[in-house]
């Protein structure tokens, strides 16, 4: 007798270059996600993201591949510099966007406006992670889905996804962000600049790395961040990932430099009900994506066909500091 | 398998390496002469990559594989795109930006068969300088298929046939070559490693240490002035 089909999630995957896109379509990507080349995402890294016409020929390539694209605008328009922002909508709705992907409130109220037809998706820069907030969101602006914050629990997303007033999308893989997202400003004490509104946490401009003794060392603008021996794995040089001394002692005060891989408890994501897995590394290469997509596509085809998924520690040297977690998922603290 | 990360500046133990070796006695004009025409190519078959680097016009790339004895300057944003090859003990030119590793690793980065932020964690990769021209540069390559290898072939000309017949079996022996290195490598030195890592870190703990002292130190200095 053949094996129960189950419903799987949907596999968000990101696209930070038009070879990327390729990459996550073809490796198996059900949607990929981007954003334009300016700060109306929150990856505005140089030489990233898509002009016009690159957005238009990836539109094109997905589609005919039965992959849908979504938009990531999601950082937070300035005071009276909200036009970036607009056309950003704008361009990604006469350009065939499947969704656009936003935080902002006046951008949601936009958006919902101005291209109705349009569905709209709450980023998760909007740290929405309670049900009042999903309902705010849904009720004022038609949000058809939301992407949860990494700081809850599997449990904590079953209990919100059976009031199921709107999709879901969880990430399963990639950069762990242990901040409360989109209300992170600590570059901005180091740089000036923060992913909120510049699209960028330490901005490229504002690290150094150095070679000193054997010793990497990250700089981010004035302050050293970490400092790393010979043949120990680096990480992202992020103020939330580096090593300060309290009370005498050097350590990673918030977090070590890891990457959430959800891959082992896929089973799990699953009977949380979440309608959409997301993959997340725009500012990664084709590589990461094609190996990432392609290991999870694997696995979710598995579920699908009520197989166990094939176990997978293949992942492990593509993640921040070589090391992974399941991030809050089984928390066991408050 | 890729090369083991390398203590600073030292080379892997790889194919590369012992080619390295065999063309020391070559001519870096020579080396030189290839290269360019090599980066030549690679502008007229993938123009948009160029097209995203017109932030670099100014900016020097040393590109410095570390098993190969030699190195080069690259300024991939100018019009057109410049390339000066050096011997390794040359002395050290300015660069914005220093990207080293062992060849194969950058050859790998080249084609995008690597990704570059995973090779940064392992250590494989090191950049030094201006990290934004590094980002830029990683970001338009990874954008194209440049096949390195294919490039290569192609400057042979009519040669290029039997090269690719002879080439492709030697490609395949040489990625083995380069894991079984990779290994013997890892084995003779995972004692040392271990031991390395181990007074390295003990060694960041004292400098933390000793900076906190030194800083508790300042405190105390500044409050005895006051009192």
């Amino acid at each position: 007798m053949p094996a129960m089909r189950t419903a799987i999630p949907e596999l968000i995957c990101p696209a930070g270059t038009p070879a990327a896109l390729r990459a996550a379509v073809e490796a198996g990507a059900d949607a990929v996600y981007l954003g334009f080349r300016d700060a109306t995402n929150a990856r505005n890294f140089p030489g990233l993201n898509f002009d016009e016409g690159e957005f238009r020929e990836g539109v094109d390539f997905a589609h005919t591949r039965a992959c849908k694209v979504f938009v990531a605008i999601n950082t937070f328009p300035p005071a009276r510099r909200s036009g970036p922002w607009h056309e950003a909508v704008d361009r990604a709705a006469d350009g065939g966007a499947d969704a656009v992907i936003l935080a902002d409130v006046s951008l949601l109220d936009y958006a919902a406006t101005r291209h109705p037809n349009l569905r709209r998706h709450l980023s998760v820069q909007a740290s929405a992670s309670n049900m009042d907030a999903i309902r705010f969101y849904q009720e004022a602006f038609g949000v058809a889905r939301v992407v949860l914050p990494r700081v809850l629990t599997l449990a904590e997303i079953t209990a919100l996804n059976r009031q199921a007033i709107v999709e879901t999308e969880i990430f399963a893989f990639g950069g762990l962000c242990v901040m409360a997202e989109g209300r992170c400003a600590l570059s901005s004490y180091a740089t000036g600049q923060s992913p909120n509104t510049n699209g960028v946490c330490s901005p490229a401009s504002h690290v150094r790395y150095e070679q000193r003794n054997g010793k990497l060392i990250s700089r981010l603008g004035k302050f050293i961040i970490d400092k790393v021996g010979d043949g120990i794995s680096a990480g992202y040089p992020t103020l939330c990932k580096g090593r300060f001394v309290a009370d005498g002692c050097a350590g990673h005060l918030f977090e070590e430099p890891t990457s959430l891989d959800a891959i082992g408890m896929l089973p799990k994501l699953v009977a949380t009900g979440a309608r959409a897995l997301k993959i997340e590394g725009r500012q990664r290469g084709r590589t990461y994506v094609a190996r990432v997509v392609a290991t999870f596509r694997q696995a979710l085809d598995a579920l699908a066909n009520g197989e166990t998924p094939p176990h997978d520690n293949t992942l492990d040297t593509l993640t921040e500091g070589q090391r992974k977690t399941s991030g809050a998922y089984m928390k066991s603290w408050q | 398998m890729a090369p083991m990360a390398s203590l600073e500046g030292t080379p892997p133990l790889s194919p590369a390496l012992l080619l390295g070796m065999a063309a020391r006695p070559l001519p870096s004009a020579v080396v030189e002469a290839v290269l360019r025409l090599a980066l030549r190519r690679v502008q007229a078959r993938h123009p948009d990559v160029f097209a995203r680097l017109w932030p670099l016009a100014e900016t020097v790339f040393l590109i410095d594989p570390l098993d190969v004895p030699f190195k080069a300057l690259l300024r991939p944003g100018a019009q057109p795109p410049t390339l000066h090859v050096l011997r390794t003990d040359d002395p050290a030119p300015a660069a914005a930006v220093v990207i080293s590793g062992a060849l194969a690793t950058l050859v790998d980065l080249l084609e995008g068969r690597a990704d570059g932020d995973a090779l940064f964690f392992s250590r494989d990769l090191t950049i030094e300088g201006d990290t934004e021209a590094a980002l830029t540069l990683r970001n338009a390559l990874d954008g194209a298929d440049i096949e390195v290898f294919e490039i290569m072939l192609g400057i042979l000309g009519p040669l290029a046939g039997p090269a690719r017949r002879l080439a492709q079996p030697g490609r395949i022996l040489t990625r083995r070559l380069r894991d079984d290195m990779a290994r013997v490598q890892a084995a003779l030195t995972a004692p040392l490693t271990r031991q390395c890592a181990t007074q390295a870190a003990e060694l960041t703990a004292l400098e933390d240490q000793v900076g906190e002292l030194r800083r508790r130190l300042q405190q105390c200095n500044v409050r005895t002035r006051k009192g």
